[in-house]
C-alpha cells in the first residue's frame, strides 16, 4: 500500500472516529454526512440520519425557534459560528447539552454546513448551577433591599416617637417646674402660721403636732427648692450662682454644725486643710453640702461617722464628703449624677424612710459644681467606702 | 431623549422617498445588509435597532413599554417623524411586521406602504386559524430561553477559521451582529410570541406586500394565505426559500418581489 493511500485511509478513519461529532448537512438541515462518534452519542445508526432528518429535526420547538431566529442569519451573515450551546434529541428521547462549531462552505456552487459537536453535560451542569446561584444571589439581594427599605422606615417612625417622647417630657418639667413655683407660696403660709400658732399657749400634744407641722414643711420646702433647681437646670439656662468672697472653712464648719442637729445620734465630723478663702456662691455649697451629707447619712453605716473635708490647693478648693459602708453599685455610677438615678435599689428601707426620694440630690451638685466651672467626682470601694468629692476653681467668679 | 441614539438609527442618502427598514426578533439592523445597496439609489433608507437588541440603549429597556407591541410601534412614529418628511414605504421583519401594523393604523399619513417579510399576526394555533404553534410550543421556546440561558446570551462568534465564504465581513463587526441581553431577549420572546393582532389586519388600508417564504417553520403558508384573506389591501407574494430570513437567503428574490410591488400603481 503506498503511504498516500495509507495516509488517506488515516484521516479517514480520523474523521469517523474524532473525538467529537461530526456532521455535513445542505443549507436547509438535512444530514449528508455523519460520523461514527456523532451516531453513537445520539443513539442513530448512519442510515437513520443521512438524507432523513433535519438538523432541525433534533431539536425542541424552543430551539427550532432559536436556529430561525437566531443562528440560521448569522450564519448567512457570518459564514461561520462558534460555541454555539444547542440542546439535541437522543434517540432515547433525552436531550444532550452540545456545544457545536459550524462552518457555511460553498462546494461545487452547492452550499453546506460542517459541524463539528461535543458532548458539554459537565459546562452544562456547572451552567445551571451558575444561573441557581445568580437567582439566589438576586434573591438575596432583593431581601437585603427589602430589610434595608424596613430599617430606614423603622428608623423613621423611632425618630417620629422620640421627637414626641421629648415634647412630652419637656411638657412636663415645665409642668413641674410651674406647679413647683406655685407650691412655694402656700408652704410658705403654712410655716408662717406655724411660726404664729408656735407663740401661744400650746398643750404638750399640740405641740409635737406643730412641730410635725414645721419639719414636714420645711421638708416640703426643701423638695421645691430641688424641684426649681431642676427645672431651671435642664430647660433654663443652668442654674444661678452669686460669687462672693468667704472663708470656706468657715461657711462649711457653720454648715456642718447646723446639719448635725438634723441627724441626732449621727457623728458628723469636718476636717480642713490648707487656705479657706475662696470666691463662691456661700449658700449653694451649703446647698451641696446638705445633698451630699443627707446622701451619706442615708446610705453610709449608721454605726461609722460621715467625714466632711474642705481643703484649699493652689488654685482649687475642695469639698468632700466620705461614709463608710455599701458601696454604689457599679453599673449605676455612670448616671449616677443625672436626674431620677439613686445610687441604691428603689426598695432600699433606709432611701424611703429619709423621705427625700425624688432623686435630685447628685444632679444638683453636679448642676451647682458646674455653675462654679467646677466638677464633681466620686470613688465608692467596700474596703475604703464612698467619697464625692467636688473640686471648685478657688475664684469661681 | 435622543431617539436616533436610542434605536441606532441609521439614515443613507437623502431622496425623497424614504424605506425604513425594522429588523424582527433575534438580530438586529445587521439582517439588512444585502437589501438596502438595491435601494439606495432610488430612495432614503433608514434602518434602526429595536429597543432592546443590537446597539440600541439598553437603558431604555422599559419592561413595562415593550410588555406589548404598541410600545415598539410608538418608537417606530417617532424615528419617522425624526428622520423623515414624507409618507415612508416600510419594510418589517418578522414581529416588526405587525409593529409597522400598529403604527401604521395609528398614523396613516405617516405610511406610504407596507412590506411585510415572514409576518405572522399570531404564533399559536386557535380553532380554524393555524399560525404554527401549540400554546405549550411559545411555553417550551420561553422554558429554553430559561434553560439555555447562557447558550442565548452568547454572542455566537464566528467560528476561529474565519468566515470563508464573506471575507468582507471583519471580525468586529460580526461579534457585534445580534448582540442580545438574555433577560431583554426572553421578554421581547414573550412580547413576540405571545402577540394577538388579527384583529388589527382589517384597519390598515395603505397597500400591503407580504413576502412569504415556501418552508418557514415561524411563519407556515396558511399564516400568509390569512393575511392576504383579512388585509384590505395586501398582495402576498411566496418566495422559493428554506427559512425565516429570505432578506438573508433569498435577497435577489425579495428585491425582485419589493420592486415589482413599488412599480404597481397604488403601491
Amino acid at each position: 500500500m503506498s503511504s498516500a493511500a495509507a495516509g488517506h485511509r488515516d484521516k479517514q478513519a480520523l474523521f469517523d472516529h474524532a473525538p467529537c461529532g461530526l456532521a455535513v448537512t445542505g443549507e436547509d438541515g438535512t444530514f449528508r454526512i455523519v460520523n461514527s462518534t456523532f451516531c453513537e452519542w445520539l443513539g442513530y445508526d448512519d442510515s437513520a440520519l443521512v438524507d432523513r432528518l433535519r438538523i432541525q429535526d433534533l431539536l425542541s420547538m424552543g430551539g427550532r425557534i432559536f436556529h430561525q431566529t437566531h443562528w440560521a442569519p448569522l450564519l448567512q451573515m457570518q459564514g461561520s459560528i462558534a460555541e454555539l450551546k444547542l440542546d439535541l434529541l437522543h434517540r432515547d428521547g433525552r436531550f444532550l447539552p452540545m456545544i457545536v462549531n459550524i462552518v457555511r462552505r460553498r462546494v461545487d456552487a452547492v452550499v453546506q454546513h460542517e459541524l463539528a459537536v461535543f458532548v458539554a453535560e459537565d459546562r452544562h451542569r456547572y451552567e445551571r448551577e451558575l444561573l441557581a446561584a445568580r437567582k439566589r444571589a438576586e434573591e438575596l439581594l432583593r431581601k437585603e433591599r427589602e430589610a434595608q427599605q424596613a430599617l430606614a422606615a423603622a428608623q423613621v417612625a423611632l425618630d417620629l416617637q422620640r421627637v414626641t417622647a421629648e415634647d412630652r417630657a419637656m411638657f412636663a418639667e415645665q409642668m413641674v417646674g410651674i406647679v413647683s413655683h406655685d407650691l412655694r407660696n402656700p408652704v410658705a403660709a403654712i410655716q408662717l402660721g406655724a411660726v404664729l400658732v408656735g407663740q401661744g399657749e400650746l398643750s404638750a400634744r399640740q405641740r409635737r403636732g406643730l412641730d410635725s407641722i414645721v419639719s414636714s414643711a420645711g421638708r416640703c420646702q426643701g423638695l421645691i427648692e430641688d424641684l426649681l433647681d431642676f427645672t431651671q437646670a435642664r430647660i433654663g439656662r443652668g442654674l444661678s450662682v452669686k460669687p462672693q468672697p468667704f472663708d470656706l472653712h468657715e461657711s462649711i464648719a457653720r454648715a456642718v454644725e447646723s446639719l448635725q442637729g438634723l441627724f441626732p445620734g449621727r457623728r458628723l465630723v469636718h476636717v480642713a486643710r490648707g487656705a479657706g478663702a475662696c470666691v463662691a456662691d456661700e449658700d449653694r455649697l451649703a446647698q451641696l453640702l446638705g445633698n451630699l451629707v443627707s446622701n451619706a447619712m442615708t446610705y453610709g453605716d449608721p454605726g461609722e461617722p460621715v467625714t466632711v473635708t474642705t481643703a484649699g490647693g493652689p488654685d482649687t478648693i475642695e469639698l468632700a464628703v466620705h461614709n463608710h459602708g455599701q458601696p454604689i453599685a457599679p453599673d449605676v455610677l455612670p448616671t449616677l449624677f443625672e436626674a431620677m438615678t439613686r445610687g441604691q435599689p428603689d426598695d432600699d428601707p433606709q432611701a424611703a424612710a429619709s423621705g427625700h426620694s425624688v432623686g435630685l440630690g447628685l444632679f444638683i451638685v453636679r448642676e451647682i459644681a458646674r455653675a462654679h466651672r467646677g466638677e464633681v467626682r466620686v470613688e465608692s470601694a467596700a474596703e475604703t467606702g464612698t467619697r464625692f468629692t467636688v473640686v471648685l476653681p478657688r475664684h469661681a467668679g | 431623549m435622543d431617539v436616533r441614539k436610542r434605536n441606532h438609527v441609521k439614515v443613507q442618502g437623502s431622496k425623497p422617498t424614504a424605506i425604513v427598514f425594522a429588523h424582527g426578533f433575534g438580530c438586529d439592523q445587521n439582517m439588512w445588509r444585502f437589501l438596502v445597496p438595491h435601494f439606495s439609489d432610488r430612495y432614503t433608507t433608514v434602518a434602526f435597532d429595536l429597543v432592546g437588541s443590537g446597539q440600541s440603549d439598553l437603558q431604555a429597556y422599559d419592561y413595562a413599554k415593550y410588555d406589548n407591541l404598541q410600545g415598539y410601534a410608538d418608537d417606530l412614529l417617532e424615528i419617522i417623524d425624526a428622520v423623515c418628511s414624507g409618507p415612508v414605504i416600510f419594510v418589517g421583519h418578522s414581529v416588526s411586521a405587525m409593529i409597522g401594523l400598529l403604527a401604521g393604523i395609528k398614523a396613516p399619513d405617516r405610511f406610504e406602504s407596507h412590506v411585510m417579510i415572514g409576518p405572522s399576526p399570531c404564533y399559536i394555533n386557535d380553532g380554524d386559524y393555524v399560525g404554527g404553534f401549540s400554546r405549550a410550543d411559545i411555553d417550551g421556546l420561553l422554558d429554553t430561553m430559561e434553560s439555555n440561558y447562557l447558550g442565548w446570551s452568547s454572542n455566537m462568534a464566528p467560528a476561529i477559521m474565519g468566515a470563508p465564504e464573506r471575507p468582507e465581513l471583519g471580525i468586529e463587526l460580526t461579534n457585534s451582529f445580534c448582540r442580545t441581553d438574555p433577560e431583554i431577549a426572553k421578554h421581547f420572546a414573550r412580547t413576540t410570541f405571545l402577540s394577538d393582532n388579527r384583529s388589527d389586519l382589517p384597519n390598515l388600508l395603505a397597500p400591503t406586500l407580504v413576502i412569504q417564504c415556501s418552508d418557514d417553520l415561524i411563519a407556515p403558508r396558511s399564516v400568509g394565505d390569512y393575511m392576504q384573506r383579512v388585509l384590505p389591501r395586501g398582495t402576498l407574494r411566496v418566495i422559493e426559500n428554506i427559512g425565516h430570513c429570505p432578506h438573508l437567503s433569498s435577497p435577489g428574490a425579495c428585491v425582485d418581489a419589493i420592486d415589482e410591488f413599488l412599480r404597481t400603481p397604488g403601491a
